[in-house]
Parts: C-alpha cells; structure tokens; sequence
C-alpha cells in the first residue's frame, strides 16, 4: 500500500511542477529554472521545520513567498532573453541554485542532535510528518489537496480574461502589445506564479521525501517539469495531470522492471513524441477532434 | 489630433523616413499613400511604438507619444491594424476581441465579475454587437486562424476598433481583397468615423483612398512629396511621376 | 613581498592551464554555434555526441592498441555519425519553425546517449590515455603541462581546418548561405537538409575532437562529464554570441581561464556556480554575447 501512496504523492508533486512551468509555457516562456524553484522552496519550508520548529503550513507559506519573489526577481532579467535564450539561461539558473544548495551549510545543535543542511552531505533529517504524527494518508491527502487547488485556480483564471491574457502574449508577443496588453507585466506576473507554484511543490516534496540532495535537483527534474506541458498541451490543465500519470506512473513506476533501461526508454520517447506530434499530445486540435468523437458517441446513444 | 514633426528614422544605412512633417485633424479619414518602400508603414509602426524614432516628434492630442511603449499609447488612445494580420492564431474570435477590449476602460467601474466572465452582461453584449458589425456573429468560437481570409481581415479591424481609441491606424486593409469586401471596407471605416474615430489610412488601393479620405498625404522614399484633397493629389504630377515614372519629354 | 609573488605566479599559473584547456570549451563552443548559425535551434545533445565519439576511440584503443592520432580520427568520425543521427532524430522531421519541439527531442536525444553510456560502461568512469603526460616545460616560476599544451594545438589546427573550410570551400559557402537566407538558399537549388545534415556532421567532428580533448586532459571519461560539457559549452556559445565563431573561440578561452582561477580560489565544489553566474552577468549586461548576431527569422 505504502508503494501506491508513494507513487500517488510523487504524481501530485510532479503535477505542480509541471503546473508550474504550464503558466510559463502559456506566455510562451518555456522555463527550465522550475527545477531550481522547486529547490528554493524545499530547501526554505525545510529550514523552517527543522531549524526554527515551525509548523508546516505557516512554513509552506512563507517557502511560497520566498520563491514566489526570487521568481519575481529572476521574472525581470528573463525578459531580455527570448526563445533558445531562455532556455539557456533559466537551465543556468536551475544548475546555480543546485550547486549553491550543494554548498550550503547551516547546521544547529538541537537536543544535542546536528539538523540542517550540511553541504555535500545534503539535508536529512527532515521529519515533521514523522514527528507530528502524520499518517501516510495524511500526507497524501495534504499533497492532493494542494494539487486540486492549484488546478481549479489555473483553470478558472483560463475562463476569465486573464487567460486569454497570458495566452495572447503566448501567441504574439508584439500584437498583444499592439492592443493594449502590458506584456512585461504578465511575463513577470506569470514567472512568479510559476515560481510560487513550484515552491509549493517542492516544500511538500522535501517533508515526504524526508531528505534533501542535490542530485534531486539536476536538469532531469527540469525536463520533467517542462516535458509535462509540453506533452499535455498547453490547451488545459488535466494535458498536463495525464502526461505526469502517464510519465510517472507509466514509465518510471510501470517500467521498473526494466531496471535501468527506463531512462533510455524515456529520452527515445520524447524524441518520438516530439516528432510525431510536435505540439504536445493534446494541442487544441487533438482536443477538438476528442469533443467531436464524444459528441458523436453521445448522440448516437441518445438516439 | 495627431502632429508629426521633422520625423525621421533610419536602419543602418538606409533612410526610411525623412524629416517627415503631416498633421491630422480630428474626425478627419486621412489617407497616405505611396510607392512601395515609400516609408509608409515605417510610418504607422513609428506611431504605434514598434521602434523608436531616430529623430523628430510624433504628438498625439498635444502630447509626445515618444515615451510610450507600444501598449501605453494604445492605452493612450492609438490603435493599429497589421498589413500581414496579427490575429492570436490559438485564440478564438471571441477572445481575440475580449483582451483587445477592456484594455479600454476603467474596469474597475464595472466590477470584478464583469471583468471576468464572457457571460455577463455588458462585456457580452459589447463583443456581442463588435461581432455584428464585422459581420462575423456565428464564428465567436471559431478559432482565429481557421477563418477565411476576409473573415480575419474584419477580425482585424475590429480587434483594434475594440481598443476604443481614438486615432485609428488601418496599414492596407484593403490588400488582396475583391470589389465587393472593399466596398464593405469603405462602409465599415465610415462607420467608425461616426463612432468618433480619426482614422489614418495606409493604401495602395486607389479606389478606397480617393473615395474615403479628406486628405491624402503621399510619400515618396520617406518624404511627403504632395497633400490636400484627393482630387487635388489626383492631379498632381509629382505624384503621377512617383508612381508611373517620369517620361521623356513632357 | 614573497607570498604576493608566489600568489601572482599561483593564479597567473592557473589562468594559463585554463587557457589551455579552455581550447575544449572553445571547440564545443563553435559546434554549439555552427548548428544555432545554421539552423536557429540548439542542440542540446550535442556534447553528449562529443563524449560519446571519446568513447568509440577508447573502446578501439582498448581493442586495437592504435596511436594518439587514430584515436582523434576515430572520435571525430563517431562523433560525425552520431550527429547526423541526432540530426535524423531530433531535427530533421519537425516542422522547421518549431523550436520547441526540436529542442526537447536533443534533450531526449541527450538523455537517451547518456544512459546508453552508462549501461555500456556499467557506469564506472575509464581511464582515458593521456597524451604527453611525462612532458612538462619549465619556463621561470611556471610549469606548461605537455599533455594541455598538446590539447591545446589539436584545438588551435582544428579550428584553423574548419575556418579553412568554412570560408574556402563550396560546402562552406553553402553552409554560410543556408545560414543566412534559407529560403534564398532553397530557390537556388540548394538543399537545406543535405546542408543542415552537413553542418551537424562537421560539428560533429569539432565535437569528437573536443571530447578526446578533454578526455585526454583529464585523463579520466565518465558519463558525468556530458552535463557539466553541455552546460558549460552553452554558456561559452552564448557569452561568445549565437552564431560567432570567434566569439565561440574567445569565450571558450576566457571561460577556461576563469573557471581555473575560481577553483584556486574557493575549490571545485564552487567552480561551476561562478561560472554560471558569469554567464547571467553577460545575460543583463550584454544579452547578444560579445559578437552575437541578432539572427532575425520571419
């Protein structure tokens, strides 16, 4: 049971940092900097907890808003690089906030015990669920409740204006401007968004996972988060929910028998993917072509 | 309305505009026509922000739009439309004119729900009747690029027409259509003229120019060589000789 | 006055190994660059190709025994095929204008190389044989390492070949022509995927040789190496300038030099940190790179 508890939370965590870089990809920044997001808000919510005692949601929160304003920060300067650009820049970023928790070191003596972050050592110890008594259903239930959140928020902003906002700049970036929209400051609005999102993620990873290293944090986990919407599709939230399932749960879990080959298999698949529909599994015309499928069945039921 | 001073902007090498001197007045459908690489949409991109000018002045209601970025001065009151349309290709008709719309006004006066939700009231019926004009009523769920190509045209126009400005733009509008969609042009831009707009109209399309316009300015390698009425710049033989070339002897 | 002078000779010392070896990051650096020159798009995998072509000439030494210079051919071939087998995979069938899916395809493509090296090897790093590791030159207080020194002139020929080529021969022009004006290029006849497919094979070449390079100077390959490479080439490209082949050159140097010196000072776990915070620096300050072109594509 245990083994499916894992494999559900690790969906839920994957879902908001690919979430994370699906408000990015709307405006038509694709970001590989959510891995070093994710890392920022870890590491934050887990300094909290452990060094100063702090309770786990007032710690989410300010994890949240740590990372929500370095994004908001790091928002500005992206908006001098575009495209190919970014991408390198944001995955420069995403390796200098792994390498910099690779180094970081506080340590505090508490209860005669050494907690905190320790270097090349990593940060362990990080057992509030243990400590509080937390069930593993709690857990689970914490993290999903987080998730559904997060998807019915991004979902109703998709219905209002500023949706078709963000998509808009997404589209083209000069007409948007052309028509009154004040594109930096929904490029900067939606990095932050982005970045609050993956630091949500990464508090709630960090408090599972029950340890920090940086080998969590490399350009894998930066592709995962990107190759999520990318596959998806940027037309809805739930793209994204089924490219984590189908990533996490088919490739990385269903394929364990593998063994190693996994990583093989998953680099091959996004090379085929990529090729053979190059604008993600559910782009707006696969999703068309869906609706009228199911209308079809359904009238024929009906009649 | 709109004054242009000495404006001037140069690529590199080459120069696209030359101390360029116009004046629109409002209300006024003013037309600037030219030969190609005259420097006419240099001119409409200069006043709607795409780049900044090398020199000179571009005032708008006695105003320097100079520096305005692009969606400030539509905020400001310019609009424009694009000679190869920018439509959002992912975004449907409806949408299409839904963000160029509240960008307009003061949203706060009409309460957050409004602001939202394509189901209420005032924005519905708004986008509603932007739709009719345009002739486009049953495609507000179509999506933008999968419209035919007069369809988008009309979008176009009226996705900047939703910005409610006051100083409109229009960058050949009137390219590769037929006889029957230029003369529903023509009416359309008369439409907005009485709605209160000043229109600026870029053109190669004689026909629609000579007979929309109170003025006409023409443009030749970035200078105005001619302006005054059409029948005047009909007329006119420097005119004549920039477009058909000078001949021998007369 | 002793330990300034001893300091002085420390760091000069390390900016020059640096330099050195910065003629790698230079190589990888103007691959990086010949593909966006060529194409608009990166290629993520392409340092992965690099080390890979290292590979295929160590397993041949390791069979056959051959001398240094076969082991260079060996790699840049490798390196040459495998790129233009990246090139099939990754870019040769997506819509051209899709720079999105182009580019996690090379991810993919990199993901997929670096575990197939990992299995191949059972992931243990080998020892790479290292070339004129006895000869070291004493000028002064300074020590030249023979074996850098050595990397350093296969970098300094290569590059002059591919100039040579670039600008001296047809499959040149055409490269340079196709990176210019495609369209133009395609309504003169010339094919832009033989071309394209070219210029990721002579990349490929540059990238083997880089990658025996580096194997040779460090005298260990391990798969670890392909990300750090990857990275740091990217930054090298883009400090230099997309699509500039001297800046390629003169930023793959510097940031050999620099990083060296870094080490000196705050050891190898902050190195690459510095480096990357190098390249945000070039990003606010001069986001073209020192001799970027602004590739303008409709």
């Amino acid at each position: 049971m245990d083994y499916y508890l894992n494999l559900i939370n690790t969906i839920g965590i994957h879902t908001l940092l690919g979430l994370s870089a699906y408000v990015l990809l709307l405006t038509g920044q694709l970001s590989m900097a959510q891995a070093g997001f994710f890392a920022v808000g870890a590491y934050s919510a887990s300094v909290l907890t452990v060094i100063f005692g702090w309770s786990i949601l007032p710690a989410i929160g300010l994890a949240m808003l740590i990372t929500g304003f370095l994004a908001f920060l790091v928002g500005f300067p992206a908006l001098r690089v575009r495209g190919l650009m970014l991408v390198v820049a944001t995955l420069a970023f995403g390796e200098f906030v792994r390498l910099f928790f690779h180094n970081f070191r506080w340590r505090v003596t508490q209860d005669g015990v050494e907690v905190g972050p320790d270097g090349t050592m990593g940060f362990s110890e990080i057992r509030y669920f243990a400590e509080h008594g937390w069930t593993s259903w709690e857990v689970a239930s914490l993290i999903w409740i987080f998730v559904i959140i997060v998807m019915a928020l991004i979902w109703w902003a998709d219905q209002t204006r500023s949706g078709a906002v963000l998509r808009a700049v997404g589209e083209d970036e000069l007409a948007a401007g052309t028509v009154g929209i004040d594109v930096t400051v929904v490029k900067v609005a939606a990095m932050t968004a982005g970045g609050v999102i993956a630091g949500l993620g990464g508090s709630l990873y960090a408090h599972q996972i029950t340890m920090l290293d940086h080998h969590a944090f490399t350009v894998l986990l930066a592709t995962f988060a990107i190759a999520y919407p990318i596959l998806g599709g940027v037309s809805n939230v739930f793209g994204t929910l089924v490219a984590v399932i189908f990533i996490q749960g088919l490739l990385v879990e269903g394929l364990r028998f593998l063994g190693d080959w996994r990583m093989l298999l998953f680099g091959a698949l996004i090379v085929v993917v990529m090729n053979l529909k190059p604008r993600g599994l559910f782009d707006s015309q696969t999703l068309r072509w869906i609706k009228n499928v199911l209308r079809l069945r359904l009238s024929r039921r009906l009649s | 309305m709109l004054e242009v001073k000495s404006l001037s902007k140069n690529f590199g090498g080459v120069k696209a505009v030359r101390e360029l001197d116009l004046a629109v007045n409002a209300g006024d459908i003013f037309g600037v026509i030219g030969p190609n690489g005259s420097g006419k949409s240099t001119l409409v991109n200069l006043i709607s922000g795409v780049f900044p000018a090398t020199a000179g002045e571009i005032l708008f209601q006695g105003q320097s739009l100079s520096s305005l970025s692009p969606h400030a001065r539509v905020k400001a009151g310019v609009a424009r439309t694009f000679q190869n349309i920018r439509l959002f290709p992912g975004l449907t008709v409806w949408q299409n004119l839904w963000v160029a719309r509240n960008s307009a006004e003061d949203t706060r006066a009409e309460g957050i729900s409004y602001r939202w939700f394509r189901k209420s009231g005032p924005v519905k019926n708004e986008i509603d009747a932007m739709l009719e004009f345009s002739g486009l009523a049953d495609k507000g769920d179509e999506l933008a690029s999968s419209l035919a190509f007069g369809e988008q045209r009309r979008l176009e126009l009226a996705r900047a027409a939703a910005t409610k400005p006051r100083l409109l733009l229009l960058d050949e509008p009137a390219a590769g259509m037929n006889h029957d969609e230029i003369r529903d042009l023509d009416k359309r831009i008369r439409q907005l003229r009485q709605q209160g707009m000043t229109i600026i109209l870029i053109e190669h399309v004689m026909d629609l120019v000579m007979g929309i316009t109170d003025r006409i300015a023409v443009l030749n390698f970035g200078s105005k060589i001619a302006e005054g009425e059409p029948a005047a710049i009909q007329e006119n033989k420097s005119v004549q000789e920039a477009y058909l070339g000078q001949s021998d002897g007369d | 006055m002793d330990d300034f002078w001893f300091e002085f000779v420390e760091i000069t010392q390390s900016v020059g190994d640096g330099f050195l070896f910065g003629s790698t990051y230079a190589l990888i650096g103007i691959g990086f660059t010949l593909i966006f020159g060529a194409m608009g798009k990166l290629n993520i995998a392409y340092a992965a190709t690099a080390i890979a072509g290292a590979y295929s000439s160590l397993a041949v030494f390791m069979l056959f025994d051959v001398s240094l210079v076969i082991i260079f051919i060996v790699s840049a071939i490798c390196s040459a095929i495998l790129g233009y087998l990246v090139y099939l995979a990754c870019f040769r069938f997506i819509p051209v204008h899709n720079h999105l899916a182009a580019l996690m395809a090379s991810v993919g493509g990199l993901f997929f190389i670096d575990e197939g090296i990992v299995h191949a090897t059972r992931g243990s790093p080998l020892n790479f044989p290292s070339m004129f590791s006895e000869a070291y030159f004493e000028v002064g207080p300074y020590g030249i390492r023979g074996d850098l020194l050595f990397v350093f002139f296969i970098g300094l020929i290569s590059t002059g070949v591919l100039l040579y080529v670039l600008f001296r021969t047809r499959l040149g022009l055409a490269t340079r022509a196709v990176a210019q004006q495609d369209v133009a290029a395609r309504l003169c006849g010339m094919s832009i995927h033989s071309t394209n497919s070219t210029t990721f094979a002579v990349a490929g070449l540059l990238g083997g040789i880089a990658g025996a390079m580096t194997a040779a100077a460090v005298g260990i390959l391990s798969p670890v190496m392909m990300l750090p490479l990857t990275i740091k080439g990217l930054i090298v490209t883009v400090i230099g300038g997309l699509g500039s082949i001297p800046g390629a050159i003169i930023a793959g140097l510097f940031v050999g030099s620099f990083e060296n010196v870094v080490m000196y000072f705050r050891g190898i776990d902050e190195r690459d940190m510095y480096v990357v915070a190098l390249l945000f620096i070039f990003l606010v300050f001069r986001p073209n790179g020192l001799f970027g072109k602004t590739i303008t594509r409709d």
